[in-house]
């Protein structure tokens, strides 16, 4: 009985109201569908973000004094970490059959090289990329490791980068793999200029070119794909993401601050509209929560109607426009994530609510006097 | 009924609205309340109903005193007065027995009991046949009779009027205060504010009359002067 009366209140006045009505509908509708479309921006760069965290790793080389017992023992440490995620083990044969295949063209550098002088080593890749620096540190004073060799790598190599770092935990010999840089830019090796400052030795390269990787030729071989330029690379992956992530949600906030207004507007039209039903409801002896009953309900049921239309406008788009972007580029390589249908419905009817909830108490706090 | 003892309500900032009024009203009475615009008349009634708080002194009304009442309870208070304007405040887009039904509908009354009292007191203030038709369409007197209507559906223990023949012609105003008095008859207490001084010299009631905030004079079966 009392929700039928509240319900028809609030759809008369939404009926009687309807040019604000409409208006404040169409902009909740504007505010969530583009709270929608942040959703998938958002889910996208955190995927993509993540992937390029994923690849970034560590990479501990073994010196080759080490016996295959201290191998495997560092190998069971590095897997009792809790940070870690994935460890691989690369073996000598292993690491030799990927120089290979990186120096493809120029089998005659290594027919230089005496036997397979490349360490076996172990790559792994953390769960929290942002420790990085604090796991890396902790092999520096294995005996077993080399120490040179404790190099941070990432994959998304820029074509345009010209300097690549690798760092060490044995200042003493950053000249010495200063010294003994190689570059390989589009498949042409070149000596490299190796430049150690700190704890980092950077390789310099005169020109951006499409490949590059280096390598150090005293037999201790860095695989450095991906390492980027000067800098901390994971720091900045890392503090990039984060400030994306922000911005996306600061911008969220403030469609939601900007719809909570609008429907408080609304709501503030609609008591003026009636403040001769709230009179008389307050003479006759209504209770304050009777009053205010239809207008939270009327703000409700405008943040429902327009999320409802968002939700179907963002399930075309989807349907239309971000499917067919993902199937005409397969070569993208992060791959644009939809948003689950269920959980969309169920966030935007959620959001719809709360909005028109929260729009109409903040009319009728400032604006209904009881 | 009615309990003022020495109340005093000042507006911001030295307004008086009204100046140490002590007032007793019994049960069943009816009594006027005369004065000029601005003699505190309408001070008095919103006090009653609990619009605001006096300044000074205490207010009861059918035994309870407002100033201990809860916020909480000051719609069941309002729902024991009955209130009756000069501007009749019907909702225009509701037909009559909507204007009627509206008030037993916010307090949260069945609709079976709201479909039977209805039309017996739409009968009973002579518009039993009007029920469906909205406030637009009536005259004056009948839209006022709706408003009266609507004040004692649920039968509430006291009557209050705020110049409820002030928008009428001599011969409805008669017809007003004839509701009022019947109403009066059944044992409800009924005051009402007016500046009609003809009515008030025919009726021969109670009659409290302010000026500037002060009771002047309280008699029985007062002229209004």
């Amino acid at each position: 009985m009392k929700l039928r009366f509240f319900l028809s209140e609030a759809l008369d006045s939404l009926v009687r109201n309807w040019v604000m009505s409409v208006a404040a509908i169409v902009t909740v509708l504007v505010s969530m569908f583009v709270l929608g479309i942040g959703a998938v921006i958002f889910v996208n760069l955190e995927q993509a973000s993540s992937s390029v965290r994923s690849k970034l790793e560590i990479e501990v080389f073994m010196k080759n004094t080490a016996s295959p017992d201290q191998i495997s023992q560092l190998g069971d440490q590095i897997r009792a970490m809790p940070e870690v995620r994935v460890v691989n083990y690369v073996s000598k044969e292993e690491a030799m059959n990927r120089l290979r295949e990186s120096m493809k063209g120029h089998e005659d550098v290594l027919a230089a090289l005496s036997g397979n002088p490349l360490p076996p080593s172990y790559e792994i890749y953390l769960k929290d990329p942002s420790l990085i620096d604090s796991v890396a540190s902790r092999f520096y004073d294995n005996p077993n490791v080399d120490n040179d060799s404790i190099a941070h790598l990432g994959a998304n190599m820029s074509p345009d980068a010209t300097t690549l770092k690798f760092s060490t935990g044995d200042p003493s010999k950053l000249a010495a793999i200063a010294a003994n840089m190689y570059l390989i830019v589009d498949n042409e090796v070149m000596k490299a200029s190796g430049d150690p400052s700190g704890n980092n030795v950077s390789v310099i390269r005169a020109q951006a070119g499409t490949t590059a990787a280096a390598h150090n030729a005293n037999a201790e071989v860095y695989n450095t794909d991906g390492v980027k330029t000067g800098g901390n690379t994971s720091d900045r992956v890392i503090t990039v993401t984060h400030y994306i992530e922000m911005g996306g949600a600061g911008f969220v906030a403030l469609l939601a601050v900007a719809s909570i207004l609008l429907i408080s507007n609304t709501i503030r039209l609609s008591i003026f509209a009636r403040r001769r039903e709230v009179e008389i409801m307050r003479l006759v002896g209504a209770t304050s929560w009777f009053i205010r009953w239809p207008f939270i309900m009327e703000g409700i049921f405008t943040g429902l109607v327009g999320a409802t239309g968002a939700m179907v406008l963002f399930l075309l788009v989807q349907k239309y426009f971000i499917d067919k972007i993902i199937s005409q580029m397969p070569f993208m390589g992060m791959g644009v994530d939809t948003v689950s249908t269920f959980w969309l419905i169920l966030s935007i009817i959620g959001g719809g609510c709360l909005l028109g909830s929260l729009g109409s108490s903040l009319a009728l706090r400032r604006f209904l006097k009881i | 009924m009615i309990r003022f003892e020495n109340v005093t309500k000042t507006y911001d900032p030295n307004i008086v609205g009204l100046k140490d009024v002590n007032v007793h009203i019994e049960r069943g009475e009816f009594a006027f309340l005369v004065g000029h615009s601005g003699s505190g008349k309408s001070t008095f009634i919103r006090l009653l109903l609990k619009e605001f708080e006096p300044t000074k002194g205490s207010i009861a009304v059918a035994g309870r005193n407002l100033g201990r009442m809860r916020r909480a309870a000051v719609p069941h208070h309002r729902r024991s007065i009955g209130c009756v304007f000069q501007d009749f405040k019907l909702l225009p887009n509701r037909s009559v027995a909507e204007n009627v039904a509206y008030a037993l509908r916010v307090t949260g009354q069945p609709v079976r009991s709201i479909r039977r009292k209805v039309p017996e007191i739409l009968q009973l203030v002579g518009l039993g046949e009007k029920m469906n038709n909205l406030p637009d369409e009536l005259s004056a007197g009948e839209q006022q009779r709706v408003s009266v209507a609507r004040a004692f559906v649920n039968h509430p223990s006291l009557l209050v009027a705020d110049e409820p023949t002030g928008n009428l012609d001599p011969d409805t105003s008669v017809g007003i205060m004839q509701l009022l008095y019947r109403i009066n008859r059944t044992g409800t207490t009924v005051l009402m504010a007016t500046h009609d001084r003809e009515m008030v010299d025919k009726m021969r009631k109670r009659v409290i009359a302010l000026e500037e905030g002060s009771v002047v004079r309280d008699e029985d079966k007062g002229l209004y002067r």
